[in-house]
């Protein structure tokens, strides 16, 4: 019993270095298998190798990585009979104790875990960010210059998939694994190992995505419509199988939250007294698991054309390419909602701290995230207004498109009604919510002329849906993780940033961030379609203007990052134990969270947005760190 | 509280001062995609019409949070409230539900009503043989455009299925496109006409409107379908008088007749290239 964990630790200890090894064997193993056995692409490049050959290359590299890291060490050992871990073993798994180390290696911890997610979300929103500051370039010219239509193309096509990747996560990774199981007063995930998986999921997925650029890169953007990937080389297997990475991540990790919030919470916390976050990651979580599998099935069968040539999507084998259309978009606009949504939640939940008064209108809010959800399954083929499907379908989309707008109008509702009347305090963070509110109420309008028929036959496919979607999912997405970032990083590591200096950094990215995008808009209604490398003459004037702001956007936002890491890796400065003076259970534990959260699970008292009366939200037992100043 | 009370009358003001100033400057505004065709006219109007409802109640939304984030704090609320209202009221809630959805179904109410006037198509076809000459203006004349990597080609299929790389329309004269492609999915978008259809392989996308401005108009490629997708443009589209047009479709029909017997029979759909994997 003493020897066995040992030696499971040590692996575990150097379990990012076994991933790596096992990635590069996994993928050796594959990529043999594929080319021999398998053999024959019917890829005009075989120069690199063939589609068999890279997809179960990639695949048994995601799978050695993990293996390396220790996610079969537990089922493979349960599966020969071993005992189950003792207690010792699991708070080891939980990284107790560890140190930094346990940052770089598989931990079941959701506090490791959620760190974890943050630093790779910024990564990729970084690297992503860098394709975009390419693509404005290119674009100040109406014809090529500094990219050629290959290079472009690949760059939009990353840019945009991994954009998506890291909005798909940005803040239930980060906010939704570390506050989740403290606001519903648990001490862990329902499955803490799948937890684990879910992050670490993402590290291949990024990089197989990245590795496009050295297998030729991709023509079709982050939707993939077929027949035009059956026809792309190598680098379309490197989307396929990011993507499907992706995906099993968002399911895998809704699966895993349905699971925490509706069997896990404190005593004394009916699911009409959950903080309105974790509704949000509830509703959240019922998307992904549900949304998920239709786009892995849509990748999956991509993949089997491109290697058996199945045809699935191809009309001269009998295949329809609607039917990538319909799966994909099935996917794809509950995806745009496991983005936004979050944001709702994270949003409500902070008003209130800022407001000092108490959610107004919680069940409705509540009620509206929930509307939001259910539609968003019947409204897919919004994006297809155009395609040729028949036109007796289109008023129906047309109609529970318009009907989103009742629900999410209601988050409108919700947060004048909590602002009513008071008097607002107006911290960094506060002024992010503010911006959110700007940036999508711009969205959801826009999002109105795009779901009208009429309208959407001119809007459709140019950069006024562009300009949309940026302002739904940068705007309102992107710029309530800034804030989140901003409130929540004095729990998460115990330091701070320099709010003042965020002030003027909050200034820049919300005008520069305006300024591109309704260039982009006016761009679109002069009729400028999206993804192209040459464009009319008449438009270079606004896409200069676009592309300017862009550049001082791209700038805005490394300070932010440049900000984040001055301030908080290498500066240290230390935060305030409750900085904003919040009433939620998650700033009434100690910092750093300790590794199990609570010494006794608290009883939930109520929600906790009582800035009114200031009764806490919960009983933390004998010992409220609250009350003793921790 | 005089202060309070003379800010929200000033912010009242501003909102319908600039509501109504917005809306009045949307109506003499040129509103895309022009008025080039009737499908145009009618989307124009549209935009137009979802535009004036939508800047009202964007200002107001505005206004709203304007008012409690700035008005609050310079002149603070006193009324003392009672801790039911601070967490919610039914009356209110009930009504912004019921305003926003009176406001969404009127909108839908009238999509579907334009859609079902103006019956513009972007929808796969029902018949398969190709329609007779038009006797009048208001039957339409077939045009059919079939898109490949990366240019399109048209062809008049009562004037013989001649086949040109330049598209001529004759003004006022209903058009009924017939958008099809024969490799991967593009999108055919004349922007001025306000028509866009996918051009999908094997299928027959239709969309009718009847061009009513003679000019050079630029159409181009709006669906990404590989590499040149971006220079998928062409500039020389044309809408022209009908003397102008019998003039041009005389002269391409002279200029095809050697090649007329090598080219497919007109259909509504052609056998996409057989090579799925391109080469
Ligand atoms: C809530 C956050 C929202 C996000 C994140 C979002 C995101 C997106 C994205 C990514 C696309 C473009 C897909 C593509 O062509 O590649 C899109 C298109 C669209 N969105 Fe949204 N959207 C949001 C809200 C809305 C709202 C509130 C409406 C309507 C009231 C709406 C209506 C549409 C429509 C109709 C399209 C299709 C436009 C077209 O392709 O012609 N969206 N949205
Ligand atoms: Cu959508
Ligand atoms: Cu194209």
């Amino acid at each position: 019993m003493s020897t066995r964990p040992t030696l499971a630790r040590r692996l575990n200890e150097w379990g990012l270095l076994l991933g790596v090894i096992g990635a590069v064997i996994g993928f050796i193993i594959g990529f043999a298998i594929g080319t021999i056995a398998i053999g024959n692409s019917f890829n005009t490049d075989h120069s690199l190798g063939s589609d068999p050959g890279i997809l179960l290359g990639y695949a048994l590299s995601a799978l050695g990585f993990l293996a390396g890291l220790g996610f079969l060490n537990y089922p493979i050992g349960r599966l020969l009979g071993a005992k189950r871990p003792s207690e010792e073993d699991n708070a080891y798994m939980h990284g107790e104790a560890g140190g930094l180390r346990r940052y770089f290696r598989m931990t079941t911890d959701h506090k490791v875990i959620g760190l974890q997610y943050l630093v790779m979300i910024l990564a990729f929103l970084f690297i992503g960010g860098l394709g975009a500051m390419f693509i404005r370039t290119e674009l100040l010219t109406p014809s090529p210059t500094i990219a050629n239509a290959q290079s472009y193309l690949t760059l939009v096509g990353l840019h945009s998939t991994l954009m998506i990747f890291m909005a798909s996560a940005a803040i239930i990774g980060p906010f939704g694994n570390y506050f989740v199981p403290i606001m519903i007063g648990t001490r862990n995930m329902a499955f803490p190992r799948l937890e684990a998986l879910t992050f670490w999921l993402l590290p291949p997925a990024g990089l197989i995505l990245l590795s496009t650029v050295f297998l030729g890169g991709f023509t079709t953007g982050w939707t993939g419509y077929a027949p035009l990937a059956d026809q792309n080389v190598l680098g379309m297997d490197a989307y396929l199988m990011g993507f499907a990475l992706i995906g099993l991540s968002i399911g895998l990790s809704g699966l895993n939250m349905i699971a925490t919030i509706l069997t896990k919470r404190a005593p004394g916390m009916p699911l009409s007294r959950m903080p309105i976050f974790v509704w949000s990651v509830l509703v959240t979580s019922f998307l992904g698991a549900l949304a998920s599998p239709a786009l892995i099935a849509a990748v999956l069968m991509e993949m089997f054309s491109r290697t058996y040539q199945t045809t699935f999507f191809v009309p001269a084998g009998g295949g329809s390419p609607y039917l990538w259309e319909n799966l994909f978009w099935f996917f794809g606009h509950p995806e745009v909602y496991i983005f936004v949504i979050p944001a709702f939640g994270l949003i409500m939940e902070m008003l209130p701290v800022f407001t000092r008064k108490p959610l107004w209108g919680y069940r409705v809010g509540v009620g509206g995230m929930v509307g939001v959800g259910v539609l968003s399954f019947v409204v897919w083929q919004h994006h297809l207004f155009v395609s040729g499907l028949a036109p007796s379908l289109r008023p129906f989309y047309m109609f529970s498109t318009e009907m989103i707008s009742v629900p999410t109008g209601i988050i409108y509702l919700v947060s004048l009604g909590t602002l009513w009347r008071a008097r607002t305090r107006f911290s960094t963070p506060m002024l992010f919510i503010f911006a959110f509110f700007f940036n999508f109420l711009i969205g959801g309008f826009t999002g109105v002329f795009l779901s009208d028929v009429p309208s959407d036959f001119s809007l459709h496919a140019s950069y006024f849906v562009q300009a949309h979607f940026h302002y739904t999912i940068m705007g309102a997405e992107v710029f309530a993780l800034m804030g989140a970032i901003v409130y929540y990083l004095p729990k998460m590591t115990g330091r701070t940033m320099d709010i003042k200096l965020l002030r003027y950094q909050f200034w820049a990215v919300f005008l520069t961030f305006n300024g591109t995008f309704l260039s982009l808009i006016a761009v679109g209604i002069l009729g400028m379609p999206r993804r192209v490398i040459s464009y009319a003459a008449y438009l270079q004037p606004l896409n200069d203007s676009a592309s300017i702001f862009a550049l001082a956007l791209g700038l805005s936002m490394a300070l932010f990052l440049g900000i984040l890491i001055w301030e908080v890796v290498i500066k240290q400065r230390v935060a305030a134990a409750n900085p904003w003076e919040s009433l939620g259970v998650e700033w009434q534990v100690p910092t750093p969270v300790p590794t199990f959260n609570f010494d006794r699970v608290p009883v939930s008292w109520s929600l906790p947005y009582d800035y009114d009366t200031g009764k806490p939200a919960a009983d933390f037992g004998p010992v409220a760190p609250a009350l003793t100043g921790a | 509280m005089r202060n309070r009370a003379t800010a929200i009358r000033i912010v009242l003001i501003v909102w319908i001062v600039a509501s109504i100033a917005g809306d009045v400057a949307l109506a003499f505004g040129p509103i895309p995609p022009g008025q080039a065709s009737d499908l145009a006219s009618s989307e124009s109007l549209t935009i137009l019409l979802l535009a004036e409802i939508a800047w009202p109640v964007f200002a107001g939304v505005l206004a709203a949070l304007f008012f409690t984030l700035v008005v609050n704090r310079l002149a603070p609320p006193t009324a003392v409230v009672s801790p039911e209202a601070l967490r919610g009221n039914t009356r209110v809630q009930t009504a912004w539900i019921a305003a926003t959805l009176v406001i969404v179904l009127s909108l839908a109410v009238y999509g579907t009503v334009a859609l079902a006037i103006d019956q513009p198509g972007a929808g796969i076809s029902t018949v398969s043989a190709a329609l007779p000459m038009p006797t009048s203006t208001d039957q339409p004349l077939e045009v059919q455009v079939i898109a490949q990597q990366w240019w399109f080609t048209y062809r008049y299929p009562t004037y013989g299925g001649i086949e040109t790389s330049q598209l001529v329309l004759p003004v006022n004269q209903k058009i009924q496109f017939h958008i099809t492609s024969l490799d991967v999915t593009h999108s055919f978008w004349f922007y001025a006409l306000g028509v866009k259809g996918d051009a999908v392989p094997l299928n027959d996308n239709v969309v009718t409107a009847t061009p009513t401005q003679t000019g050079t108009y630029r159409v181009q490629c709006s669906e990404l379908c590989g590499l040149w997708h971006g220079n998928m443009s062409d500039n020389t589209a044309m809408v022209v008088s009908p003397s102008d047009f019998a003039t041009w479709i005389q002269q391409q029909t002279t200029l095809d007749a050697p090649i007329m017997k090598f080219l497919v029979p007109y259909s509504h759909t052609y056998e996409p290239s057989p090579t799925i994997y391109g080469t």
